[in-house]
């Protein structure tokens, strides 16, 4: 499926006029002269990464747990017991059976009478439904920004958007092997994805604790368009 | 090591006893001072409200003026900040570009002087009583002098420093700013003053002659209690 | 709303402004706030300087080659399925996007915030063709339901209005029966919009960076509505800016970095969303149909000039919330939508001299706006650069003004002269002189006056005392 431009010859030849020169068919990007980026938490290790983060989650009003991978089941079932418990919202995604999830989602919420919503192509916009009603929405983080304590969600089918965005609470399993310095490392991946010849997700979640607002009065007021409280769940897989 | 005065119009028509504190200061210090007689004003006013060309012959006449000089010290950041920006001004002309940018290269504002040029800090005065500083706009970011005087007034014995609240905003002087936009000016020189009270300092400090005329004509007219002082008449108090 | 919102003249809205006390509180608690979490975020980082100079080389980078960009924007975007529309002007984009919106049959339209979309008018033209459009980050919706009160801030729409007044409001308009706390009021815009959001059919977003290597756009947000916006209608309208694109995700990571450190202290915010196209194959959610319009509405004209670098802008509105002017008077004094520094240099450029010719003076030139621009756009001295065109290239200078600055070209050139004017100033005034200090000045001294005492000249100028004591060396 391609799309259209419309009207673009006229107006980047103005550009150009303006610039006072020819229209520029190819330009290489310079090497910078300045990359501070890449010194924040440089040499860094896990353990020190997830210092980090647990340090950023308090400034984001983010509950941080921290599980080892035996105890995620449990720990997660604790959580959304917590958070208040069902309906739930979860992407498809078999990261749930190999960090052995699958017993708790298809049994034991089951039998409590959690209600738990995969994300399922084949119901299309009854997903988006399901999520709005769900209590809390569920999903891995992709990669994990220590700096500044976020999550970066990669969608596809398969991995809708809403999961993250209209329950009312929402946690992120974060494996600590995701754990990164900072959000260039979200851009080198995508470079690498570019690189190997993929195509960039539709879209890309960079998320950062609970959806928040500071337009009365510059008062903080937490949880106001998208879930109301967000929790991480760090897994120790490395 | 020979200094020469760039005095500035308010310091001389209104404000000569900051520049005399001045001159003593420098003397005690080994300095060999000139006053240039030709030096009138740096151009500011004209230039800042826009009129680059009608401030240019003032500028070639400063230029003139200080041209040999060795040292050029003046006791005003925002006037110094002009001297530096003469060869911006004159970019597109060759001739005067190089004098001017001589001129800018040789030109300190006094705190600066004394303490990156002749290294001193302490230069032995006395005053006390409580003081707070107001960073000037133009010294602080567009000149980038923002230790020095606060070293220099450390060093005073008998004064205590007390920070001034929202001391980066300005004053509301601005020049001709000060008269086009009175309403608003009105209301930073009254933030400005209110400030400075609120630390229950005796005196308010500062290092331009501009900045010190507006807030403390603004402090006298509103019956505020607060001494306004050039930082070069602190410098050479003795008691 | 335009970029234009107000028919009163300059020193009509200061003075309506200055006589606001809410509003003049609201602003001077929130400037403390932002100064010191901005300054908090800029140390932690260490290297606050080399970041800036990255985002300047990173901006001027883009303006230098911002055909190039453009070009390859939207070569990506068309390939991802999207649909690009290049408008020159303000009447050409809001004509498009209502185009598109009557074909499509929409009926009700939510909109992220977007400072682009109120520069072309765009809710009037859907409003016209009978849409409902909504409004969805909480201080524009706050806004539009007080019956479009203008913006005051670019980042902080609502800063100006208190809970209070926002209770009554909601109160009026929305049925809200409970307090003014503002948990309440947020939770109370929390359910009024969701259902909106749900049963809208067009997402319309504005754009904080475009990345033009992946035909990308990013939405920047704490609230999470231009997540909605973008995920829930069928079909989503992004409009930018034409110099809001950066080369490749990773200029894209930087400058958002940049961005929210300086407009809220974050490392990031709470949503950094970047898009690409309409939604892939077998996604369920995203818009079926995408369509990116870039905005020139009198950008290019400022390429190649002295104002350049005003197109360097991230929209962070640092500048805004250090402005010691802005601080006193608020937003809707300066009678555009882009208020401020970046508001007093912007506005002419983009709306004229006519309208915009006073801002550029409501400056002390104290260069705090020049200091804290992350991208390093020296405002300060756009804003004198403006007062020079005005004065030498626009000739729209009062004469009396006129006259004197050429008096002063002459006066301050030579010492006789100045002298001479000096001593028949010093006698001029010795008659209105009283303990050292002139109360009520003549002629451009009464504006001093009437606000501050005027010191006397003194007996004895430094000068001639300097050539007493010193034997004129």
């Amino acid at each position: 499926m391609t799309g259209t431009i419309r009207n673009r010859d006229t107006f980047l030849t103005e550009i150009a006029t303006r610039l006072g020169r020819e229209p520029k068919l190819n330009v290489q990007k310079p090497v910078w002269k300045h990359q501070p980026q890449r010194a924040v938490l440089k040499d860094a290790s896990a353990d020190e990464l997830l210092e980090v983060l647990r340090n950023q989650c308090l400034q984001i009003h983010t509950d941080l747990i921290e599980t080892k991978l035996a105890d995620l089941p449990k720990t997660l079932a604790e959580a959304v017991k917590l958070y208040g418990g069902g309906p739930l919202s979860l992407w498809k995604d078999e990261r749930f059976d190999k960090y052995g999830l699958t017993n708790l989602i298809e049994n034991e919420w089951p039998a409590e009478n959690i209600e738990v919503n995969s994300w399922d192509t084949t119901l299309g916009e009854k997903n988006i439904e399901l999520a709005e009603q769900a209590n809390i929405g569920i999903t891995f983080s992709d990669m994990t920004l220590a700096e500044s304590g976020t999550v970066v969600l990669l969608s596809s089918s398969d991995k809708g958007r809403s999961v993250s965005l209209l329950p009312t609470n929402y946690i992120a399993i974060i494996p600590k092997s995701t754990l990164v310095p900072r959000i260039t490392q979200a851009a080198d991946l995508i470079r690498e994805k570019i690189d190997n010849g993929e195509q960039v997700p539709s879209c890309i979640n960079f998320i950062t604790g609970p959806s928040n607002s500071a337009d009365i009065e510059m008062n903080l007021v937490i949880g106001v368009h998208g879930p109301v409280k967000a929790a991480y769940i760090i897994v120790n897989d490395c | 090591m020979k200094v020469s005065l760039f005095i500035t119009c308010l310091v001389d028509m209104f404000y000569a006893d900051a520049g005399k504190d001045m001159v003593e200061v420098l003397e005690r210090q080994g300095c060999e001072l000139s006053f240039p007689k030709g030096q009138v004003c740096c151009g500011q006013p004209a230039y800042n409200s826009g009129y680059v060309e009608n401030s240019k012959s003032a500028m070639k006449n400063m230029i003139k003026t200080f041209d040999g000089a060795e040292f050029v010290v003046t006791p005003s950041g925002s006037c110094a900040t002009m001297f530096k920006m003469y060869p911006e001004v004159f970019k597109d002309d060759p001739q005067w570009r190089t004098k001017a940018q001589e001129l800018a290269d040789k030109t300190y504002e006094f705190t600066e002087f004394l303490v990156d040029v002749l290294k001193v800090e302490n230069v032995g005065a006395k005053l006390s009583g409580k003081a707070t500083y107001h960073p000037s706009c133009h010294m602080t970011r567009l000149l980038g002098v923002k230790e020095a005087p606060k070293k220099l007034l450390e060093q005073v014995e008998g004064l205590e420093m007390v920070p001034l609240p929202n001391a980066h905003n300005c004053c509301g002087f601005g020049g001709t700013f000060s008269v086009k936009m009175g309403d608003i000016s009105e209301q930073m020189v009254d933030e400005k003053v209110n400030s400075a009270i609120e630390t229950e300092a005796d005196y308010l400090i500062g290092a331009d002659c501009g900045c010190l005329m507006n807030i403390g004509g603004r402090a006298e007219r509103t019956g505020k209690p607060i001494r306004v002082m050039h930082i070069a008449q602190v410098l050479n108090s003795h008691e | 709303m335009a970029m234009k919102f107000s028919t009163k003249n300059f020193t009509d809205r200061t003075k309506d402004n200055i006589s606001d006390d809410f509003m003049r509180k609201a602003v001077a608690g929130a400037q403390e706030r932002l100064h010191g979490r901005r300054l908090d975020a800029a140390e932690e980082l260490g290297n606050w300087e080399e970041w800036r100079s990255h985002g300047e080389e990173i901006r001027q980078h883009v303006l230098e080659n911002l055909d190039f960009y453009l070009h390859q924007l939207s070569e990506n975007v068309a390939e991802r399925g999207g649909r690009v529309f290049f408008a020159k002007t303000a009447e050409e984009a809001s004509v498009y996007i209502r185009d598109v919106v009557e074909k499509k049959e929409g009926k009700k339209v939510v909109k992220s915030k977007s400072m682009v979309t109120e520069e072309i008018n765009l809710n009037s033209v859907l409003e016209e063709a009978g849409c409902e459009v909504i409004e969805t980050d909480l201080g524009e919706y706050i806004l539009q339901v007080d019956d479009h009160d203008p913006p005051s801030h670019i980042v902080a729409p609502a800063l100006h209005k208190n809970r209070d007044q926002i209770r009554d409001v909601f109160a009026e308009k929305l049925d809200y029966n409970k307090t003014s706390k503002p948990e309440e009021l947020a939770l109370h815009a929390r359910e009024k919009l969701r259902k909106e959001f749900l049963a809208a059919d067009i997402g319309i977003t504005g754009c904080n960076f475009a990345i033009a290597e992946t035909g990308s756009i990013s939405l920047v947000t704490n609230e999470g509505n231009a997540r909605l916006v973008s995920a829930l209608p069928k079909t989503q309208i992004t409009v930018m800016g034409m110099e809001r694109v950066v080369p490749s995700f990773e200029e894209f990571e930087v400058l958002v970095s940049l961005l929210t450190r300086s407009a809220v202290g974050q490392k990031l915010t709470s949503y950094v969303t970047a898009l690409t196209g309409p939604r892939g194959e077998g996604d369920v959610d995203g818009p079926e149909e995408f369509h990116l319009v870039i905005v020139d509405n009198g950008r290019s004209e400022i390429l190649g000039t002295e104002f350049q670098s005003v197109l360097q802008c991230i929209r962070c509105a640092a500048c805004v919330n250090v402005c010691p002017v802005y601080r006193h008077i608020g937003g809707h004094s300066y009678g555009s939508i882009y208020s401020g520094p970046i508001g007093a240099v912007l506005s002419p450029l983009l709306g004229g001299y006519d309208d915009f010719k006073e801002l550029p003076y409501a400056s002390t030139l104290c260069g705090a706006c020049t200091d804290a621009c992350p991208v390093k756009i020296p405002l300060h001295e756009l804003l004198h650069q403006h007062r020079q065109v005005i004065v030498e290239e626009e000739g729209r200078a009062p004469i009396s003004e006129r006259l004197a600055m050429k008096a002063f070209g002459i006066g301050a050139s030579s010492n006789p002269l100045y002298s001479m004017g000096a001593k028949v100033a010093s006698t001029a005034m010795r008659p209105l002189t009283k303990n050292d200090r002139i109360s009520k000045g003549p002629g451009p001294l009464k504006e001093w006056t009437d606000l501050r005492e005027f010191p006397a000249v003194g007996n004895q100028r430094f000068r001639d005392w300097f050539y007493d004591q010193k034997g004129g060396k």
